[in-house]
């Protein structure tokens, strides 16, 4: 009897664990274009490297600008403010390298109708860091993929932080 | 916790019906331009200019006959109760794709909405619109569109939510600045920025130091509401229909000076 009902449900089994695949599949392609970067950047050096000069988190490059706007992938300006193109990598980098260049996407593409802001996240709360969504891109040695975002961001993990900072969680505040 | 609530006021003395207003609506929120927009059953746009006169008897005399422009967009009612806003079309939303934020605005996520249209039934205004036709635009337009609002897909209902993604914008700039009250970001919506003459005057309706303070302007004779008759009515009378019956209790002001013209826009021949 038990063996039958098994058998009558493993279908079922079988389909669900296979949707559950396939859409984690579907979100990661429809969400995170080019996880791969153009470029092998060593996140731990520059971090140290920057700690040491006293320039502060991931701001330096990943900052925002006048008008509270995420900067993102930082541009090739921001590179040249400590290299100075003597070696030749560098040299062949800041010849055949442009900011408008494609290739550089983004890792959490947002839906169209998300406001996501980054600023008012990071400077009204300590509990939000940039590790939180990201993983542990501070430590990573390659650009690939690392941890936690994977190209999804759950509406729940918004609306449980907003609800236990006490932040309003209306419709309005995240989408338009 | 905001104590701000967003209101507008329009001046219709002030009003020259050129219409920027409702350009500058379109083009701030993605809207494609249709075919069928002069078909005004049909028509998909948040705000709406309407011409008003007072003579659809036809028997005025020549000289009698005046006309104005109304600008009509989404009331954003809070119901009886402004503390606990309770507009006609969020209670209606089986999916909740509509509801009340803190500052009183009534949100519509489009991705969410399926389309049924019940809120655009319940809406005493009309202010909510069905898009019936897929968003097609012109050659380089698509390059123009405003990167903040998401284009409305077919089948869902639209409306105006007062430019809430500017707020937005404007609190991230403030938040930049180092502003930690997120009551004292001030904002101004795209048909409030484009009007020429300054008739529409958008602000906070519980601030004393606002153009839009409510207390003013319900005891401002020249201020009317549109379809609702319990202003410039006697405290009792008022507090009695607030009793029997729920009232959209919109946000949004209009003055004027002319009789018969806030006689139109209340509905009502003793307000």
């Amino acid at each position: 009897m038990k063996r039958t009902l098994l058998l009558i449900f493993l279908p079922f089994f079988v389909f669900a664990f296979l949707s559950y695949v396939v859409f984690l599949k579907a979100c990661d392609y429809a969400m995170s274009n080019h996880p791969e970067k153009p470029l092998p950047f060593n996140h731990k050096s520059h971090g140290e490297y920057l700690k040491k000069l006293g320039a502060g988190d991931c701001e330096y490059c990943h900052g925002f600008y006048a008008n509270g706007r995420f900067k993102g992938i930082p541009d090739i300006a921001t590179c040249k403010s400590c290299h100075n193109g003597s070696t030749a990598a560098e040299k062949a980098m800041f010849k055949n390298y442009r900011d408008t260049d494609r290739p550089w996407g983004s890792y959490a593409k947002q839906a169209d109708l998300v406001y996501f802001s980054h600023i008012a996240v990071l400077k009204n709360t300590k509990e939000a860091r940039c590790t939180s969504c990201h993983g542990d891109k501070k430590n990573s040695m390659t650009t690939a993929k690392t941890g936690r975002i994977m190209g999804r961001m759950p509406m729940g993990r918004c609306m449980d932080c907003h609800t236990a900072l006490r932040i309003s969680n209306t419709c309005l505040v995240c989408h338009d | 916790m905001m104590t701000v609530r967003w209101g507008m006021s329009i001046d219709l003395d002030k009003c020259t019906g050129c219409g920027a207003c409702q350009v500058a609506c379109m083009q701030e929120n993605n809207m494609p331009i249709f075919e069928e927009d002069s078909d005004i059953p049909k028509r998909v746009t948040f705000l709406d200019l309407m011409k008003v006169t007072n003579d659809y008897e036809r028997g005025k005399n020549y000289g009698e006959v005046q006309v104005a422009f109304v600008p009509k967009m989404c009331m954003q009612c809070s119901g009886n109760d402004p503390q606990n806003p309770h507009p006609p079309c969020v209670s209606v939303c089986p999916v909740v794709a509509t509801d009340v934020g803190e500052d009183g605005v009534v949100s519509q996520i489009w991705s969410r909405c399926i389309g049924c249209r019940y809120c655009q039934a319940a809406c005493p205004y009309e202010a909510r619109v069905f898009n019936w036709w897929k968003p097609r635009y012109e050659s380089d337009f698509k390059k123009g569109l405003n990167p903040d609002v998401s284009v409305a897909s077919r089948g869902t209902v639209v409306k105006c939510t007062f430019c809430s993604h500017i707020w937005k914008r404007e609190r991230d700039k403030a938040i930049a600045q180092g502003e930690k009250d997120i009551n004292k970001v001030t904002y101004t919506p795209a048909c409030v920025s484009a009007c020429p003459t300054g008739a529409i005057v958008f602000g906070d309706l519980n601030n004393p130091n606002s153009p839009v303070y409510e207390t003013r302007l319900k005891n401002d004779p020249r201020a009317v509401r549109m379809v609702h008759s319990i202003d410039h009515q006697p405290e009792d009378e008022r507090q009695r229909r607030l009793r029997i019956k729920e009232f959209p209790n919109p946000k949004v002001y209009y003055l004027s000076s002319q009789k018969w013209l806030r006689d139109i826009i209340s509905g009502f021949q003793n307000s």
